[in-house]
């Protein structure tokens, strides 16, 4: 037998999976496109006029225009910039908190799993919508209120998932052995219980990364997200007063882009659950 | 086929698919079980013991199993060209099986009465009342105490012996001409094992079935088995009728299996493996004679050695919760007041079934699980309420290896970093370089090889992580080690190869143990003295060469009797 470790065995599995393997293709394109217009190689010129008003879409414009006569095209690729970093910044906010507090509540238990379990019950229990909004609110409109208010919402389901496999975990022999051998609670939780449980991290940032695009999409809508850049979600809100002009393709580039990557982060994330948990090996 | 023949394997092979190519499970592999006759399958795992059952109940994992040759004739009947409906028609009504597992093989929701009229209902055109009285029926003939009332219960108050009768009342239920059980008493304790065992034969003798009873180890089907079938690596070695096979093996796989399990009383300094008998190319070898002249323990007792361990009037209770809120309302002592005395370099052997408190009693000298009262003094030194810290420098001497090998090694982590953790932890044994070369000398020391190191623990058999568990253990030199119930989960052949390996270490390091099982014979064979548990208390302590002959209790009486009696029918020396 070659040298296998679990990563590798997934990633196997994962490559076998036709659907899984297009979905994360898509996530690549998206992310490089994404990169490239954040550093200014395309898209920077997105505010420039470059046809007439409202042009339907030809071969010369692939979206058309818009109202200004700028570029539909340019302007979602601008937007899966603002989304796709929203992606990133809500899971780079959610993680460490979610993890953290799992992984303590679960790893202690008694008053830290009772203070923590309580923090999260009532984060859970304020509808989330409310919840963004009064945060943009607080904070003022605008890209960086999106990033707190979604990362202050979302790293609730990943805490309680992994409180609960950080239970599960710790009365296995292996943290015990861990134990036998003289290891403290800081080595067991973060060197032994915690390897043991990443992919849930896994699996849950690319279901909580399309949740998260999908909320700036409504934030910005509701007028409470993005500030004086163009994002699928101003688009669309922009859309719904040229529809009735026969304008339809501003709303069409908008919501085949979320679409896509929405679908994409949901197969992969199934097939990423399939490959990586345990429990479902053999099924 | 013969006429009388109920069930007829003919060259069957069984092949599967993996990533590593086409692997060979079942190799031209045919049998015959005749009406109303057992016959015993015997095989360490991975010889194709199970996956040929599977195969006669058609359960096989289809595609990844594949079978290019052989039938399987039942009753006249092609089992092989049957599809799935009619599989399904012989299954659980003609064919049934008990499978290894009580504990998972229930439904935990639904009631065990309703369990067993639901298989009775599938099969037979009968009323609900009817399937009822029918299971409360069953649940008497396999000896539950008051059906009517335990047909009400759910599986989770129930024990794992009563699980397991009900699980033959489920495959009996319709009357099957054959019964396939695999393992079916592999996790009972000793006592629970015979009571099992000798349910089955019953119930066989009085259905006139028949019965295919798949198991590791020869032991066990000594008493009920007509014949016996053993497969090694895929084949079959041997085949003959029960008294035979332990009277006059001939194959050296089965005369290592039968001389493996340790006896009470007399054996060798070590005892013998199967590959005292064979090489690794299956050939046969001879014995030398030095190996099976009977040991007796009696000469190295007490030269006087200090007492490394003493554990004084030790108790540890857990809480018993209830009411909604969770609060106090009683405790269970599951060790009771327990004192022992253990002296450097010898082995005490703690032996009782699951429940009796043994394992506690293990973690609590460890302090893995808080003692509430009574003292714990090793080396001199009382350690019940030492802190915290002062306990952790001292988990450098006391050491203790796990009885599940599947789930005591790290899956995330190789081998050469679980064997580096206690230096890295304690911050001994220099630098990496120093301490990856500790760790190799000591993994060729439990019998692996050192190009294994940079692996992950899901790449080795049982046996060979619980090498890696007692590697770990030894890496930090300690005095003294609790093996809980480190062999019980490996097949016969591979216990006594841990059990020797656990000697040489011993004599090589001058080791003290507890050594926990429910074996009695195991436990002999390794322990000078020995405790049996109760209840969580010792109810009986004497020395390993005595106490067997003349145990003074009730309850050590009826662990030894439940000792399969297979292998008392035969002599070492005859095997060689």
């Amino acid at each position: 037998m070659k040298k296998n470790s679990i990563w590798k065995d997934a990633f196997k599995t994962l490559s076998k999976d036709k659907w899984a393997m297009i979905s994360l293709g898509i996530v690549l394109i998206y992310s490089l496109i994404a990169l490239l217009s954040a550093t200014g190689l395309i898209a920077a010129d997105w505010a420039q006029e470059v046809g007439t008003s409202n042009l339907p879409p030809s071969a010369e414009h692939f979206f058309g225009t818009d109202i200004f006569g700028r570029s539909v095209l340019t302007k979602v690729i601008r937007g899966t910039q603002v989304a796709m970093s929203v992606g990133l910044a809500t899971s780079l906010i959610a993680i460490p908190i979610g993890v953290i507090l799992g992984a303590l509540a679960g790893y202690f238990g008694g008053w830290v799993d009772d203070i923590i379990t309580w923090l999260y019950t009532t984060f859970s229990s304020i509808p989330n919508i409310m919840l963004l909004i009064s945060i943009t609110m607080i904070l003022g409109k605008g890209l960086f209120a999106i990033y707190v208010a979604l990362g202050a919402t979302s790293w609730v389901t990943l805490c309680r998932l992994i409180r609960g496999e950080v239970m599960k975990h710790k009365e296995r022999e292996y943290v015990q052995a861990a134990t036998a051998i003289g290891g403290g609670h800081m080595r067991k939780l973060f060197l032994h219980i915690l390897p043991n449980v990443s992919h849930i991290v896994i699996i849950n940032t690319s279901l909580q990364f399309q949740i998260a695009i999908k909320s700036e999409v409504i934030l910005s809508y509701l007028g409470l997200g993005v500030q004086g850049e163009p994002s699928w979600g101003t688009m669309i809100d922009d859309a719904k007063l040229e529809l009735a002009r026969g304008v339809w393709w501003q709303l069409a580039g908008a919501t085949i882009a979320m679409f896509l990557v929405v679908l994409a982060f949901n197969l992969l994330g199934d097939a990423l659950r399939d490959a990586l948990d345990p429990k479902l090996k053999g099924k | 086929m013969t006429s009388t023949s109920l069930l007829s394997v003919r060259n069957l092979v069984v092949e599967f698919q993996t990533g590593e190519g086409l692997v060979r499970a079942v190799n031209n592999v045919s049998f015959d079980i005749p009406a109303g006759k057992t016959i015993g399958i015997v095989g360490e795992s991975g010889s194709g013991k199970s996956v040929t059952s599977l195969a006669v109940m058609g359960l096989l994992q289809k595609p990844a199993a594949k079978i290019p040759q052989g039938e399987i004739f039942f009753n006249g009947v092609d089992l092989l060209k049957c599809n799935d409906n009619q599989m399904r028609d012989l299954r659980g009504n003609q064919i049934s099986m008990i499978f290894q597992e009580p504990m998972t093989s229930l439904n935990p929701v639904f009631k065990v009465g309703d369990q067993i009229a639901e298989a009775i209902r599938i099969h037979k055109n009968v009323s609900n009342r009817q399937a009822w009285d029918k299971a409360v029926h069953l649940m008497n003939l396999v000896g539950i105490p008051n059906p009517s009332a335990s047909a009400h219960k759910y599986p989770h108050e129930m024990s794992g012996g009563q699980k397991q009768r009900v699980m033959i009342a489920m495959a009996i239920s319709c009357d099957p001409k054959l019964l396939i059980a695999d393992e079916p008493t592999t996790a009972l304790d000793v006592t629970i094992q015979k009571q099992v065992l000798e349910l089955m034969h019953k119930i066989q003798q009085e259905l006139k079935m028949s019965m295919m009873f798949i198991t590791h180890d020869l032991g066990v089907i000594g008493d009920i088995a007509d014949d016996v079938v053993v497969m090694y690596r895929s084949n079959i070695v041997e085949k003959n009728n029960a008294n035979a096979i332990f009277t006059e093996a001939h194959h050296p796989y089965t005369k290592g299996l039968l001389a493996c399990r340790p006896k009470l009383g007399a054996n060798p300094k070590r005892l013998l493996t199967v590959s005292d008998f064979m090489t690794e190319d299956g050939k046969e070898k001879q014995v030398p004679a030095s190996r099976i002249e009977v040991y007796e323990k009696e000469n190295f007792i007490d030269h006087g050695q200090k007492v490394l361990l003493e554990v004084k009037n030790l108790v540890t209770q857990f809480p018993i919760k209830g009411g909604i809120f969770g609060r106090t309302v009683d405790h269970f002592k599951a060790v009771n007041n327990v004192s022992f005395k253990l002296k450097k370099g010898q082995t005490l052997g703690l032996v009782g079934e699951s429940g009796c408190g043994k394992t506690t009693l293990g973690r609590s000298i460890l302090r893995l699980v808080e003692p509430s009262a009574g003292n714990i003094i090793y080396d001199g030194k009382d350690i019940t309420n030492i802190g915290h810290e002062e306990m952790r420098l001292l988990r450098k001497k006391m050491q203790i290896i796990f009885q599940d090998p599947y789930s005591s090694l790290n899956p995330r982590m190789t081998v050469a970093d679980i064997l580096m953790e206690p230096l890295v932890i304690h911050n001994e044994g220099g630098n990496k370089n120093q301490r990856y070369n500790m760790a190799r000398e000591l993994l060729e020391k439990v019998g692996l090889n050192a190009s294994q190191m940079n692996r992950y623990p899901h790449e080795f058999s049982g046996g060979q992580r619980q090498r890696i568990c007692i590697a770990r253990a030894l890496m930090l030199r300690p005095e003294f080690v609790i093996c809980d119930e480190s062999v019980s989960a490996l097949d016969v052949s591979i216990q006594a190869q841990v059990l020797n390996l656990l000697l040489d270490l011993q004599s090589e390091f001058g080791l003290t143990y507890v050594f926990i099982s429910h074996d009695l014979s195991v436990v002999n064979f390794i322990a000078d003295e020995v405790g049996v548990m109760n209840a969580g208390q010792i109810i009986e302590m004497d020395k390993a060469s005595s106490i067997y002959k003349n145990a003074k209790e009730e309850y050590t009486r009826t662990l030894l009797s439940a000792i399969p009696k297979g292998e008392t029918k035969r002599s070492l020396a005859s095997l060689v």
